[in-house]
């Protein structure tokens, strides 16, 4: 980021005043919310009777409780399928369409018309699509002679996680195309003609020039896919909500179930303390790398 | 030596086949979703494909008034209105304010706010909802914008300020000269300044804002004050056996939307593409 460090307009503790707003609006609901979970997080609290402190108990059966761990290598797994669904795949799209000939920007335009849907939308959007008695997936397997794939995508525990990363990557792979397109667009053409001129092919070209100018974007497209993933909840909520038989339990669902549809309020806090430290963990774990190979700077 | 464009011509049009098939799987769901939208449930069933034999206009009257669809229209603009008005507003305060002026913490307070860039707004849903009751918050619109408008400060606070940062405050500079105080600098040539750029930033929110779905169905009991999204899911629950009925909400929720977005496109694309940008 360039800097205009230059010298300024005004000091003085006044000047704070144009960023009070700003600061009690995210105090009050961002920082004391973060600040009051570590107290919940160590109570039983059901969210009517006062919160009773019980130590470290809601943290013990934490590491016991098998459906949050699963939750750890579902969300896991999610990200593991979005990172080539959506970020290689927005990749690949983002080259395939980098043409200023007569209609790109409209496929562009549409390709990336699933990130302005909602995600409850998408998400019921899919329900129909994946449904095993109308849905259009296997109306086409039927139309080209594949009843035997056909099967209820979403209600079955081998297909449903598979089922909501391809919903997951319909929706955002637009987006990580866009965030490539900007980059290739700051490109220099003539760098491609010079290649083009000692002999290499498109796909020499794509592995030796574009992957690597690209590396900028690629690590801000995995930062965004991997804090992103580890909240992912809505897609979840609406198309499985967990199921079947917690096979696509997430952390997110599983703290909502807990807190809200359980009254256990104490437990589903440590539980987000967990899902926080572990996604700041992560996070900053790869700013640190990022930052080694000098690529993303805050 | 060969002529480049006239051994491209082949490469390109393989690019164009390609891309547009892609492109047309990708947007069909939500062709097939509006085609659905008019037809009746048995012909739903059996021809999924086809145009509808009758377009049904009725399908939408039907489930615009069933869904109440007018009111979380409502309420959804209401919801995302003042909050995008009051996230970019106090975000762009915020980043004249740590780029232009200085004050004690600023550094700091400037770290703070970008907490909310690593954590995902799910860390506090239990929490939140406590306080939201002790203010008597809870139920009302106001428990969807102020949170909502809270946790979009962090990506727009730090947008702005990047924004602020790269233009040089000559004519700031040039208006203090001239007496101006640091609230007329910032009303009268600031925020012109960086107009584009809170535009593009009031995008970005309005598409995050209008979808949200956690806070929602959190912090809101009351039918009449749900916003389209958790509408939408309820709808789906109550009918979802009525499937033509649930591809009219659908539609009707959606289309509006897109409709926009083909007509704002180059300034959605460009406005989420600098969020992501250094």
């Amino acid at each position: 980021m360039s800097e205009v460090e230059g010298k300024r307009l005004a000091t003085g503790r006044i000047n704070l005043l144009f960023a009070l707003p700003a600061l009690t609006l995210f105090g009050l609901f961002v920082l004391l919310p973060i600040g009051s979970s570590v107290w919940f997080a160590f109570t039983k609290w059901n969210g009517f009777t006062t919160p009773e402190a019980v130590g470290f108990d809601n943290f013990r059966r934490a590491f016991r409780d098998t459906v949050h761990l699963w939750s750890y290598v579902n969300v896991t797994l999610y990200i593991l399928g979005t990172l080539v669904l959506e970020v290689m795949f927005g990749l690949v799209i983002a080259v395939l369409l980098n043409s200023d000939r007569f209609g790109f920007g409209l496929m562009r335009g549409m390709f990336f018309s699933p990130m302005i849907l909602s995600m409850t939308a998408a998400g019921v959007l899919w329900t129909f699509v994946l449904d095993y008695r109308l849905g259009l997936l296997n109306a086409v397997l039927e139309s080209v002679g594949r009843e035997e794939w056909t099967r209820p995508w979403l209600s079955e525990s081998a297909t449903a996680l598979i089922a909501i990363m391809v919903v997951s990557g319909w929706r955002f792979a637009g987006f990580y195309m866009i965030i490539f397109f900007a980059a290739l667009r700051r490109i220099p053409r003539n760098i491609y003609e010079a290649a083009t001129l000692d002999g290499a092919g498109p796909v020499r070209q794509f592995f030796t020039i574009t992957l690597p100018l690209l590396r900028a974007s690629m690590m801000t497209c995995i930062l965004l896919a991997v804090t992103g993933g580890f909240a992912g909840f809505d897609l979840f909520f609406t198309l499985t909500n967990g199921g079947p038989f917690n096979a696509t339990e997430v952390p997110a669902t599983w703290i909502i179930r807990q807190g809200f549809d359980n009254n256990q309020l104490g437990y589903a806090t440590a539980l987000t303390v967990i899902l926080a430290v572990v996604v700041l963990a992560v996070a900053l774990l790869f700013l640190r790398i990022s930052e080694r190979v000098n690529v993303v700077r805050y | 030596m060969w002529s480049a464009t006239e051994r491209r011509r082949p490469v390109e049009w393989l690019q164009f086949g390609l891309g547009a098939l892609i492109v047309a799987a990708m947007f069909y769901p939500t062709v097939w979703m509006v085609l659905s939208a008019f037809k009746s449930n048995r012909e739903i069933f059996r021809d999924p494909f086809g145009l509808p034999d009758e377009w049904r206009w009725s399908n939408f009257s039907e489930a615009w008034a069933q869904g109440g669809l007018g009111g979380l229209y409502v309420n959804s603009m209401i919801v995302t209105l003042v909050a995008v008005t009051l996230a970019v507003g106090c975000a762009t305060a915020a980043a004249f304010a740590f780029s232009r002026l200085e004050f004690p913490g600023r550094r700091w307070l400037y770290r703070l706010l970008l907490i909310g860039l690593l954590l995902p707004p799910p860390v506090v849903a239990i929490p939140l909802f406590g306080i939201l009751r002790d203010l008597g918050l809870l139920n009302t619109l106001w428990a969807l914008i102020l949170p909502g408008a809270a946790w979009s400060l962090s990506l727009t606070v730090f947008v702005m300020y990047g924004y602020f940062n790269s233009v040089r405050p000559d004519m700031e500079e040039a208006a203090l000269l001239e007496g101006a105080s640091t609230w007329q600098i910032f009303r009268d040539i600031s925020v012109p300044m960086v107009w584009p750029s809170m535009l593009t930033m009031a995008i970005v929110n309005t598409i995050n804002i209008w979808n949200e779905l956690m806070f929602a169905l959190l912090f809101i009991t009351d039918d009449d004050k749900r916003t389209l999204p958790v509408g939408l899911i309820r709808f789906f629950g109550r009918y979802s056996t009525d499937y033509a009925m649930v591809f009219a909400a659908l539609t009707i929720t959606t289309v509006p939307i897109l409709a926009l977005y083909f007509l704002l496109q180059r300034h959605v694309i460009a406005g989420l593409s600098s969020t992501a940008m250094d």
